[in-house]
């Protein structure tokens, strides 16, 4: 008798736990099977006091695996219902990623800045000291120790601006060629990247502010070969690939020979364009081998030591990697600008 | 400075090298070319016509002209010019047909200026020829232009002939000389020259001519003259400007007869002497200044110009032709003190050769008898000069040369190269030449052997030069930790949403004192390229408020950062360059605060642990919200917001940092300290204070009082409002205490909040608990 109950309470137990609602129902039905005062499990127990210790222990066992398997389809339901609020739980938290991320965006290096670190550190790995030197200077460190005396009139071509006491905005970065040799002494390896200043009207090409890169290399038996190797392989880390050079006269009065080197145009490749003004090279660079005066007026003698000195315009250079056409952008600081860098 | 193809090809024997080849070639053996122009292109099919008849045209100021064009026939042309008139013979030029006022023009009659001859557009150029014939000497010419910066150094480049040596020796020509020494008159000077300064006038020769017709240069000497740049004068100015341009030897002629005395004197001027030149202009020199003199005063400027006083004007007879060498170094001075830059000047200044002087007199005397018919030279040349010692030839060792360029090149290569630019080369010891400069190079350009390892290079090309890598030791070049600071620092604000700028090193007057700064301690810019430029930047944030202003057109919020150089004024030497970042943070909606708060947070970004220490405000300041920063017991910047009256619409904030400073602080070396092995314990205590007592004066309090087992203090909340008193506000942190060497017991902890909320009342301050 007592079986059949359980066996009905069993199966009609499991039958509800499937089709129960909620956590509620399924609270409801857990109370009335296993309540401790009046749960079915419960009244059965006291029931099976009354029977014989044989059929005591055989109901006993048929009441325990009914008890089990109802606890387990009470925990499998109950599992359900928890995965299910979670889900739906998380999927009310959707949320629109294509939205913008709050806070300010990264700023932007100058494309100046961007130019000059990749040169350093390049320059840098090919053994050479980075050097900074004053913006203002001396008549003696940016003229007379460059072998550009009062009266050169190399001087003309440099529209130097005038500071009181005879101080000068310095013309080019070369005169860091001079505070190099006397910090360091030979052999020494350095460039000197910075502004330079000249007194000219600003126009689309032309700037009263700009920079430049100067190195300088000194040792024994420096030649036009090790410069042209120096070049090439410095033009070859900025362009990304083989650049054709050639070297051709130019008058310095701190180099001899001095000479301007030209880069096959890497806009149109030497057919011919506007920046190349339609010949197929751009002037890009001055140098030489470093003049003997300018050695010996900074300590070092001209018959040991030897080297060659470079300036390479890096306004020119940023210019032709961006293929900026007008000059003032750069210091014209419009956020249009140089957020395209 | 620009070269005639044709003038060069008078002296380089068999030039057959088209000029674009040619210019190649002069690029990259001598000197930079800018670019080619063709010159008198209307001359290839000119030649002379008489006008036959001339009909005026209805409602215009134009005429029809008939004309009988010789080879081209009888034309009909519209002509506008004033003097285009029956019987006038003039120039014919067969261009396209176009209707010109509904009459048809079949060909053009030309200006001395349409065809490039000379400056004159005044009307139809008169010519005396025959119909039919071309213009003698006159054909289209390519016009080379040299870059005046690459021939600085070299003297000789100034002048045709200097130009010609090279394309000689680069195509390996002959070089053909003008100048017929010969002519040269010999006898006692018909006129005396006294040199007062050896030193600025080595050299002056002059000489004497008469019977001269002053009258317009023939066509061809007009057209070479105007086809380089030059002004046609008249035939006797035309022949010293002539000589100038093949020899580059500048000349000067006198009017003899309008010369006081017997001598010309060269002398510094006296003080504040008076002298008109030639361009009209009245000058008023010093001794720096030499002058060329007769007896009652300057009639030239020595090396610049001439005087307007004796110039030489329809009714000179007689000339005095000047052929002189001036140091190049006063020329330049006078030339740059008075503001006046000449033909002449410009090629004094490079250093003229002194043995020029009397080629240039022989060339011109050739010249003028060609010219001015019926001139008579007087007497001999006037010659007076300071004797120029020869320089030493230079020895070139040959492994010495192969060392510098990098690469061999034959003995017998070095030595024709050397010989076709004019140098002697005699091979003094086995392997080493003894080189003699030409007297052109020598004044400035060629001194030493490195010198010459110039010449040769650029003869063999320096494309011959194999790329080479140094054999060098490998070094670790020198740190520049500055440098390497500064791009970390430019690094942290660009990835805190800070935009790099660069501004100008100038600022002006008026901008430094709308920042309260004093004009007067900045260094000044005697010649700044305008007034608003004049002073140099001893901060950065002028130029950040510039920036401001330009951007906030095109956007509403942004930030922006610069390093550069504060350049402060010192009593002696150089000025102080103070390496700074200035950042700052625009916001149209803003209220200053968030961005306050970004600024800072930003400067811990680069200096963690940095403080801001309320401060007081200066001028540019906001009042209320300015604080300096300070770094490991430094200050080392300033935090602020700009004073709102100088933004406007919008809030701005500057962070302005001390670089220098910062990095002299910064260590470079960490030591590890253990981690805590014993738990810690946290507590809040909250403090009642006066609304503007700053957080960090109550946290400095706190962290006195705690002792020395406080691990951290850390603000956690601000309060205003109920139950606090309108000015009072409550400040939160949160303490953490801990041992290094045990777990501290519940009453220690105790005992320390207990210290530390006894230490704030005996203070003065109420606890919220
Ligand atoms: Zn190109």
């Amino acid at each position: 008798m007592l079986d059949r109950r359980i066996q009905e309470l069993e199966s009609g137990s499991l039958a509800r736990i499937r089709s129960a609602r909620s956590p509620d129902d399924l609270e409801a039905i857990r109370v009335e099977l296993f309540g401790r005062r009046d749960g079915a499990f419960t009244l059965i127990g006291k029931e099976m006091g009354r029977l014989k210790p044989d059929e005591r222990r055989r109901i006993g066992l048929l009441l325990n695996a009914a008890k089990r398997n109802l606890e387990e389809a009470l925990d499998l339901k109950k599992r359900q219902f928890a995965d299910a609020e979670l889900s739906a739980r998380l999927d009310a938290e959707w949320i629109d990623l294509t939205l913008p991320a709050p806070g300010p965006r990264r700023g932007h290096l100058h494309p100046m800045t961007q130019i000059q670190r990749e040169l350093e550190e390049l320059f840098v790995s090919l053994g050479f000291t980075v050097l900074d030197g004053p913006e203002v200077e001396t008549e003696y460190h940016n003229f007379d120790a460059l072998n550009i005396p009062a009266t050169h009139p190399a001087r003309d071509a440099q529209d130097t601006f005038w500071l009181e006491n005879g101080l000068l905005l310095r013309t080019h970065t070369s005169p860091v060629q001079v505070r190099g040799m006397e910090k360091l002494g030979p052999p020494l390896r350095m460039i000197a990247p910075g502004r330079a200043f000249r007194n000219e009207t600003v126009d689309a090409s032309h700037e009263h502010t700009f920079y430049q890169l100067e190195g300088m290399m000194v040792d024994r038996d420096v030649s036009v070969a090790h410069l042209l190797y120096f070049m090439r392989t410095l033009l070859a880390a900025i362009f990304k690939r083989e650049v054709e050079v050639r070297l051709r006269p130019g008058y310095f009065p701190f180099v001899e020979p001095g000479f301007e080197l030209d880069i096959r145009c890497v806009i149109c490749g030497g057919t011919g364009c506007a920046v190349c003004k339609q010949n197929g090279w751009v002037e890009l660079l001055p140098c030489g081998l470093v003049h003997p005066n300018v050695l010996s007026m900074s300590g070092i003698d001209p018959e040991q030591w030897n080297g060659f000195a470079f300036g390479l315009g890096l306004t020119r250079l940023a210019m032709m990697r961006h293929a900026i056409d007008d000059i003032r952008l750069l210091q014209g600081n419009d956020l249009r600008f140089l957020e395209q860098f | 400075m620009k070269f005639s193809y044709n003038w060069i090809r008078e002296f380089v024997e068999g030039l057959n090298c088209a000029p674009s080849a040619l210019e190649k070639l002069i690029t990259m053996k001598t000197a930079e070319c800018e670019r080619i122009e063709l010159a008198g292109a209307l001359l290839d099919r000119a030649c002379a016509a008489r006008i036959e008849a001339v009909e005026p045209i209805d409602n215009s100021v134009n005429v029809k002209a008939v004309v009988d064009a010789g080879r081209y026939g009888r034309k009909t042309v519209v002509s506008g010019a004033p003097n285009c008139r029956a019987g006038l013979i003039t120039v014919y030029v067969p261009v396209a047909k176009k209707k010109i006022h509904g009459v048809e023009s079949d060909g053009m009659l030309a200006s001395g200026f349409e065809l490039g001859i000379n400056r004159d557009h005044s009307g139809l150029l008169e010519v005396d020829l025959q119909e039919g014939t071309a213009l003698a000497g006159c054909v289209p010419d390519s016009i080379i232009e040299i870059d005046n910066k690459s021939i600085t150094h070299r003297p000789d480049l100034w002048g045709h002939l200097g130009m010609a040596r090279e394309v000689a020796a680069i195509l390996g020509d002959r070089l053909r000389d003008p100048v017929r020494m010969d002519l040269l008159p010999r006898g006692a000077p018909a006129i005396k020259v006294q040199i007062e300064d050896f030193d600025r006038c080595p050299r002056y020769s002059a000489l004497v001519c008469e019977n001269v017709t002053v009258r317009p240069a023939p066509l061809w000497l007009q057209y070479r003259l105007s086809a380089i740049g030059l002004n046609p004068i008249n035939n006797i100015v035309d022949v010293t400007n002539y000589v100038m341009s093949e020899l580059a030897q500048p000349m000067h002629a006198f009017d003899a007869d309008l010369l006081q005395g017997d001598t010309i004197f060269i002398r510094p001027a006296n003080p504040a002497e008076r002298f008109r030149a030639l361009n009209e202009q009245e000058y008023t020199l010093d001794p720096s200044n030499l002058v060329i003199a007769d007896a009652a005063g300057p009639i030239a400027l020595g090396g610049v110009i001439g005087g307007l006083d004796s110039a030489i004007s329809g009714k000179t007879r007689r000339v005095v032709l000047e052929s002189a060498n001036f140091l190049g170094s006063s020329v330049r001075k006078t030339s740059a003190a008075i503001k006046l830059r000449t033909d002449a000047s410009m090629r004094f200044e490079k250093a003229q050769d002194p043995a020029n002087t009397v080629r240039g007199i022989s060339r011109a005397i050739e010249l003028l008898r060609e010219l001015s018919p019926g001139i008579r030279i007087v007497g001999g040349v006037a010659d007076q000069k300071r004797d120029i010692p020869a320089r030493p030839p230079i020895d070139l060792p040959l492994d010495w040369l192969e060392r510098k360029l990098g690469r061999a090149v034959d003995p017998a290569e070095v030595r024709r190269i050397l010989e076709r630019l004019a140098f002697g080369v005699v091979e003094s010891r086995p392997q080493v030449f003894s080189v003699s400069v030409p007297s052109w190079r020598a004044t400035k350009d060629i001194s030493i052997k490195d010198d010459l390892v110039e010449e040769v290079g650029r003869m063999v090309g320096y494309d011959s030069v194999v790329p080479q890598a140094p054999l060098v030791p490998s070094a670790v070049p020198h740190d520049n930790r500055e440098r390497r600071f500064q791009h970390q620092a430019r690094q942290i604000f660009a990835d805190q949403g800070f935009t790099e700028v660069y501004n100008y090193s100038f600022l002006s007057e008026d901008v430094v004192r709308v920042f309260g700064l004093d004009p007067a301690t900045h260094v000044r810019v005697t010649n700044p390229i305008a007034v608003d430029q004049a002073l140099l930047r001893a901060s950065l944030v002028p130029g950040l408020w510039t920036n401001i202003a330009e951007n906030r057109k095109h956007r509403d919020a942004f930030r922006l950062f610069e390093i550069g150089f504060e350049i402060h004024k010192r009593a002696e030497g150089l000025p102080d360059e103070i390496p700074h970042l200035a950042a700052t943070l625009y916001d149209r909606h803003g209220d200053g605060v968030d961005a306050l708060f970004e600024a800072k947070r930003a400067a811990e970004c680069l200096l963690p642990g940095a403080r801001a220490c309320p401060a007081e405000a200066r001028p540019f300041e906001h009042p209320a919200r300015a604080a300096d920063v300070t770094w490991r017991g430094e200050t080392v910047g300033r935090l602020f917001e700009l004073h709102p009256s100088l933004v406007g619409t919008g809030r701005a904030v500057v962070l302005d940092v001390d670089l220098r400073s910062i990095e002299r602080l910064a260590t470079f070396e960490t030591k590890y300290t253990p981690i805590r092995r014993y738990p810690s314990s946290a507590f809040d205590l909250s403090v009642i204070a006066d609304l503007r007592e700053p957080a960090g004066q109550l946290e400095a309090t706190i962290a006195s009082l705690a002792g020395p087992l406080t691990e951290s203090i850390h603000f956690v909340r601000n309060y205003t409002g109920p139950p606090l008193a309108v000015a009072q506000k409550s400040v939160t942190f949160r303490l953490t205490v801990g041992s290094p060497e045990r777990t501290l017991s519940s009453d220690e902890v105790g005992e320390i909040r207990e210290r530390i909320i006894q230490g704030l009342r005996q203070l003065g301050y109420q606890l919220r608990v």
